[in-house]
């Protein structure tokens, strides 16, 4: 059975306008969205800015209210935020993409970190310290940091000490909301790396919602590209980076940066290809209103949104 | 593990928080102006709720009719009023309620402004669109006469109950500063993190949000506070304030509405003026040099 | 826009209601009911009954209160017992005063504030601009009804320049050049000491709308294609910093009531708000409450004007 499992989930944003603020319409930010993640396992949601996918993030933690459809946790429907009991919101816990803006500048560490453990655990303040402790040296960081306040660290401590919050009442899924775009380059990796230490350790699921494919390629099991609020393309690993059939994920893994200098030219060519083939089949595989169309299997593990033809 | 933790505890002290207070405090200390006002104040305030201690208030409004309208001179510093009364000791205890009231009025128009702003800019939506309008209405009522009407209508009140009417018609412009500020801090992510970590709505208001915008509430709030001493002055000056036996600043400056009074007798409103003005200018002082300690831009250093 | 105006208005409406039914029920709580002072102390409970029967006093509330505001709407507010007469022609004696007042202070904050403010924000931290600065300082601190005080002890009392109290001379024939004049005469130095206090704010805003202005870069624009100084002032930065304030009339109302409560005290001046404030002196409650119903219908209608022509002048502000 899935740790998650989501079944056409839609979230549509209304549009307010007219005389007496009426909604005209809906922005539909997430559109019919379907998947499940094993326990254990790194999901990837891939794409663009605005293309839903941080939406769909908190939409299953319940930071935007569900239009429609299903969010079945660990076998129990949790689509309404009257059922997100108190125990399930403690097994599925929230990684933010911006360490500054998401760690209370006037709280010590201390009092960041304990802030869930506050919420569904009775600790004595001695218990508490020690836990916080035990956080601070999974995620890396000195035992003095309880006492420092966020503005005293850098980007990627300061996204360890987010990371520390969110393991600290031992979740069973975590979402990470591009959790490494807003550090450098060169802390990127760090984080990562550090990210797959601790789900082997405590057996995390991760939802992983990112724009950059590499950093998908490197942390991900199964991965779904979206485009404007709809999947444009599912698969394992393999499936999207190996054998991409939909004109959308091609372009997205021409546009990753080759490391290798001496083949640039090469890439370039073959970008420009991609980019041609795009721009021609750009009406083929997206409906009038530029949406993708329904998902098709092509294997066990892998579906697109091709054209229907004939 | 004991001794660690004794020596990470020790360090407690030694990093300071960002927080808006202690920025405040050097940035107050840093413009002389502001330095000086805030001694002036805490002199003035010592000074009167000291005195008032040892004065005696019933001896001070009693009526004297063998000493009305005199001039000052050795046995009374600054004259007396009509009624005979010693204008030095009225000044005094005038000075005192006029805090007071400025004081509690400050706080309860603050207290009600807070959670009401608050509560109005996280929540949003409908809950703020409707506390808006009700927010809206309250501003453009005509508040000195609503406050009249409510004084003449109220049989016996106090310097407490005085300040509560005073509160019902001027908890708005905090409410509004505020709201727009929470509106603009709960989308930061900080507070959704808060409640994916399971903490309530209130706690996340009073615990999260809420230290975040301290300055801007003592700012606001030491400007208002010249603003509410400016307006109980002006009650009492019209004879809607505190009745004649608890005099305030205003009560004072009330007999200069009899001609002869402000023609010729500038002793018995004139320091009140001149303290009203000094209280209302340090005030002053002291909010906007705080304002300017909270605008980055503007810091002087 | 049109869209925007409809929408305030609708929500001009409730606030006019609301603000009836406040009045209303304060008028409740208000010792004495329409019989008070008109009939003789002496006559009997009986009959004070009957009338009150007549009257519709003894009717539920909802009742009285579609009585009472059918009478307001058509301009009827019963009877003063002080002065024996309808509240409406009291309250026609006084308009007038308070009217002009009120305009005449208006004009000045506008004649005072516009130039402040445009000197003040173009020349910004030179001698001229502290001086500017320094006195909306001043202005900010002071109360309206201390700095009047100083001003009729000084320019009235000590200097004799002003009239010190009344709005006109006695003796002089209403529509004469000579009665015009006094009328003026006693206006000036109230309006001048309300104008003085009440414009800071609109110097204040004016400087920093200007000195904003001039850093936004569609100014610096305007200068690096050669646009002469007193072109880019004229053409850009005035026409964006100074219309609003053409808006702000509407907001000073509610001001402008409290203001002349404290004027029209201290200068002695027959106006609306010394009305006010004798009438709560000498309870004549049917008064008090039409002239708070007036005032705050007023400040409600100044408010709606003032940001009907601000989102003319102001598109920014119709976003929302």
């Amino acid at each position: 059975m899935a740790l998650l499992e989501v079944r056409d989930l839609k979230v549509h944003f209304p549009i307010k306008g007219g005389i007496l603020n009426r909604t005209v319409g809906h922005i539909k930010a997430v559109d019919g969205v379907n998947f499940s993640i094993e326990q254990g396992k790194t999901y990837g949601l891939v794409g663009e800015s605005g293309s839903g996918k941080s939406t769909t993030g908190k939409a299953i933690i319940g930071l935007e209210q569900i239009t429609e459809g299903q969010v079945i946790f660990n076998g129990e429907d949790i689509t309404s935020i009257k059922n997100k009991t108190k125990d399930i919101r403690k097994d599925i816990q929230m990684i933010f993409q911006d360490p500054y803006s998401s760690l209370n500048p006037r709280k010590r560490v201390l009092d960041i970190i304990a802030e869930p453990l506050r919420n569904y655990e009775k600790l004595t303040k001695n218990e508490e310290k020690q836990r916080v402790y035990e956080l601070l040296e999974l995620v890396g960081l000195t035992p003095e940091s309880i006492w420092k306040f966020p503005h005293q660290f850098s980007g990627g401590q300061r996204q360890r000490i987010g990371v520390a919050r969110a393991i600290a009442l031992k979740p069973k899924l975590i979402i990470a909301d591009e959790p490494v775009s807003a550090l450098d380059v060169s802390v990127q990796a760090q984080v990562l790396n550090f990210m797959q230490d601790i789900q082997k350790e405590l057996g995390l699921t991760y939802l992983f919602i990112s724009h950059d494919l590499g950093v998908v390629k490197h942390m991900c099991d199964e991965i779904a590209i979206m485009y404007r609020g709809r999947y444009v393309e599912q698969g394992t690993k393999d499936d999207i980076f190996e054998n991409p059939q939909h004109i959308y994920t091609k372009r997205l893994i021409a546009a990753i940066p080759d490391v290798n200098p001496r083949n640039r030219d090469k890439h370039y060519v073959f970008r420009q290809e991609v980019k041609k083939e795009y721009e021609q089949a750009y009406d083929e595989y997206f409906d009038a209103e530029g949406l993708a169309f329904g998902l098709k299997d092509i294997s066990d593990t892998h579906r697109v949104a091709l054209p229907e033809r004939g | 593990m004991e001794a660690k933790d004794m020596n990470v505890d020790s360090q407690v002290l030694k990093s300071e928080s960002p927080s808006g207070l202690r920025i405040l405090w050097r940035e107050l200390v840093k413009d002389k102006l502001a330095l000086f006002s805030l001694i002036f104040l805490i002199l003035i305030t010592a000074f009167v709720f000291g005195i008032s201690w040892i004065l005696n208030q019933d001896e001070i409004v009693r009526v004297d009719l063998f000493a009305i309208n005199e001039p000052p001179s050795d046995e009374f510093i600054l004259g007396t009023d009509y009624g005979g009364r010693d204008v030095f000791g009225q000044l005094i205890i005038g000075t005192r309620n006029s805090l007071t009231i400025g004081f509690l009025v400050t706080l309860f128009s603050g207290i009600i402004g807070i959670v009401f702003g608050v509560v109005s800019g996280y929540f949003g939506g409908h809950i703020d669109n409707i506390m808006m309008r009700i927010l809206d209405f309250f501003f453009i009522l005509p508040f000195i006469m609503l406050v009249i009407v409510f004084v003449s209508l109220v049989p016996s009140y106090n310097t407490f109950t005085f300040s509560l009417i005073m509160t019902l018609f001027s908890w708005m412009g905090i409410a509004r500063l505020i709201r727009s500020k929470a509106l603009q801090e709960k989308e930061l992510d900080y507070a959704k993190a808060s409640k994916t970590l399971g903490s309530s709505d209130i706690s996340i208001i009073f615990k999260q949000v809420l230290p975040n915008i301290t300055s801007l509430i003592i700012v606001t709030m030491t400007l208002n506070l010249a603003a509410n001493i400016g307006l109980e002055s002006g009650l009492s000056f019209l004879g809607f304030g505190l009745p004649e036996n608890t005099p305030s600043l205003g009560t004072l400056l009330s007999y200069a509405t009899n001609p002869q009074t402000l023609e010729h007798r500038w002793w018995i409103w004139m320091p009140a003026a001149l303290l009203i003005l000094l209280l209302m200018l340090a005030v002053r002082n002291v909010g906007e040099a705080l304002r300017r300690a909270t605008d980055a831009r503007q810091r002087r250093g | 826009m049109w869209k925007f105006i409809v929408r305030r208005l609708l929500v001009t409406f409730p606030q006019i209601v609301l603000l009836s039914i406040l009045v209303f029920v304060m008028a409740q709580f208000m010792p004495g009911d329409a019989l008070t002072g008109q009939v003789d102390p002496n006559v009997s409970p009986e009959i004070k009954q009957q009338i009150r029967e007549r009257l519709g006093l003894n009717n539920p509330w909802y009742v009285q209160y579609t009585d009472w505001i059918g009478g307001a709407v058509t301009g009827d507010f019963g009877q003063s017992f002080r002065f024996k007469m309808p509240v409406t022609d009291l309250i026609e004696q006084r308009i007038y005063n308070t009217f002009w007042l009120s305009l005449v202070t208006l004009i000045f904050m506008y004649i005072i504030a516009v130039p402040l403010g445009i000197i003040s924000g173009r020349y910004n931290d030179t001698w001229l601009d502290q001086t500017i600065t320094g006195y909306t300082y001043l202005g900010f601190a002071t109360p309206l009804f201390i700095f009047a005080l100083v001003m009729l002890w000084i320019f009235g009392y000590q200097f004799g320049w002003f009239p010190t109290s009344g709005s006109v001379a006695p003796g002089l024939s209403p529509g004469s050049w000579d009665y015009v004049w006094s009328k003026f005469q006693h206006l000036l130095l109230p309006a001048l000491s309300m104008a003085l206090i009440g414009t800071v704010s609109t110097v204040q805003y004016l400087r920093s709308e200007i000195v904003d202005t001039k850093q936004r870069d569609f100014i610096i624009t305007a200068r690096a294609k050669g646009a002469s100084e007193s072109r880019v002032y004229n053409r850009h930065i005035l026409r964006n910093s100074v219309l609003p304030i053409a808006a702000f009339f509407g907001w000073e109302i509610t001001g402008l009531i409290s203001g002349t409560i404290f004027i029209e005290r201290i200068f002695g001046y027959p106006g609306m708000g010394a009305l006010f404030l004798e009438s709560v002196l000498m309870r004549d409650y049917s008064v008090v409450t039409a002239l708070v119903l007036l005032f705050g219908v007023a400040a409600i209608l100044g408010a709606l004007l003032s940001d009907i022509i601000l989102s003319i002048v102001d598109p920014r502000i119709r976003i929302k």
